[in-house]
């Protein structure tokens, strides 16, 4: 017997999608290029803002959005490749997989923001790498950490596939919908954590970062205006 | 007409390569010329961009000559044969397939030298949008060779 439970909070699945949407976006513009690369940069904040969301609402959002609650332990692992595994939420290799994808994305983030594409661009807080040599690395491990992406994506997307169409398991609909079918067995409570007053509380501790992270750099380092050109320099 | 007269050029450039000296010299004079391309840029897009409220006609002017200067200045003889591999201020980051794309090295080239005269151009009219927009042309024009023949790394 089936029963329909709640799954993945409205925040989660926000998150989700955005992150799809901005990833996407932060594709075409990088590809793109010229004056697209200033969007390029916001496009990365706001997925800096998600991610920083995420870790968060990992700790305080909703059961099965939390780490501790899907955490791939080595028990866990064994035990779902044995078929022993009966949760509701990300499975031990779904959650191999988000934990891999969200680091990955972190280090494209961090990176991004010390990076230049040696054209015009360059992120908020290149100016506070002194040693060009690492500034080069980090614009080098950016697009290393890019194909590293790339690779995860089609893993995930293939995974996806092979659930519905091998498994017969419907993971897109529960991450629109937030509701999953279950055996009534697995049905528990429902959940819990992760109400209103902490999904406001995460916003603003991730808009502060990213603010701080975007701006604050020029109120360290104002912007000066440009001297005037003379036609005879005056040093 | 021009873009022939380019071609030509750059072509001849091109071919006289191996006039161009020792290898590592080749390699440091065209990354001095990037890297005097790059402060150039920069301050385009500081003033016109990033903060319009600090523009000066005559600095983003004096930046986009500057730009035109070294695009027109024939770079191409600074990639003669062997400079992919070597070390100027830095290693070279010259593909090796460089010398096989002869044809799609000189239209890149064209690109960049056609969005560098024109930002020239429409710099000496003081239209900031107008600059704007030229800019992000030279800017995809800087990427297009980087995309071909730059490892990435």
């Amino acid at each position: 017997m089936k029963t329909t439970i709640r799954i993945w909070d409205f925040p989660t699945r926000l998150f989700h999608w955005l992150l799809v949407v901005s990833v996407a976006a932060a594709y075409v513009t990088a590809t793109l290029g010229g004056n697209l690369m200033d969007w390029h940069g916001r496009i990365g904040a706001l997925i800096l803002g998600l991610l920083i969301f995420r870790y968060i609402w990992g700790f305080i959002g909703t059961t099965h959005a939390r780490f501790g609650s899907f955490f791939p332990t080595p028990r866990r692992l064994a035990a779902y490749l044995k078929g022993r595994w009966h949760g509701i939420g990300h499975n031990p290799l779904g959650a191999l997989a988000v934990f891999a994808l969200l680091t990955d994305l972190s280090v494209l983030v961090a990176t991004g923001l010390c990076s230049s594409d040696d054209i015009a661009f360059a992120g908020p807080l290149f100016s506070l790498v002194d040693d060009e040599s690492i500034s080069d690395k980090l614009s080098a491990l950016h697009a290393q950490a890019f194909n590293l992406l790339l690779a995860l994506l089609a893993l995930h997307l293939t995974a996806i596939g092979y659930y519905r169409w091998i498994k017969k398991t419907n993971l897109l609909a529960p991450m629109l919908t937030g509701k999953k079918e279950v055996p009534r067995a697995l049905a528990t409570s429902s959940y819990t954590g992760g109400g209103v007053s902490c999904f406001f509380i995460t916003v603003m501790i991730s808009g502060a970062v990213v603010w701080g992270v975007w701006g604050g750099v020029e109120i360290v380092k104002p912007v000066e205006s440009a001297p005037v050109p003379v036609s005879r320099p005056s040093f | 007409m021009k873009t022939k007269l380019a071609s030509a050029i750059i072509l001849a450039t091109v071919a006289t390569a191996s006039l161009a000296g020792p290898i590592e010299e080749q390699i440091r004079f065209r990354q001095s010329a990037y890297s005097f391309l790059g402060w150039n840029t920069g301050k385009i897009k500081k003033q016109v961009i990033d903060h319009p409220e600090t523009f000066n006609k005559d600095y983003v002017a004096a930046a986009a000559n500057a730009i035109a200067a070294i695009a027109n200045s024939g770079l191409g003889e600074l990639y003669g044969e062997g400079t992919d591999q070597g070390t100027g201020w830095k290693t070279s980051r010259l593909k090796s397939e460089f010398f096989q794309k002869k044809e799609e090295v000189t239209a890149v080239a064209n690109t960049f030298n056609e969005a560098a005269n024109e930002l020239a151009k429409v710099a000496a009219t003081g239209d900031i949008n107008a600059i704007k927009t030229q800019f992000g042309k030279l800017g995809e024009s800087c990427k297009g060779c980087h995309d071909l023949v730059r490892i990435k790394e």
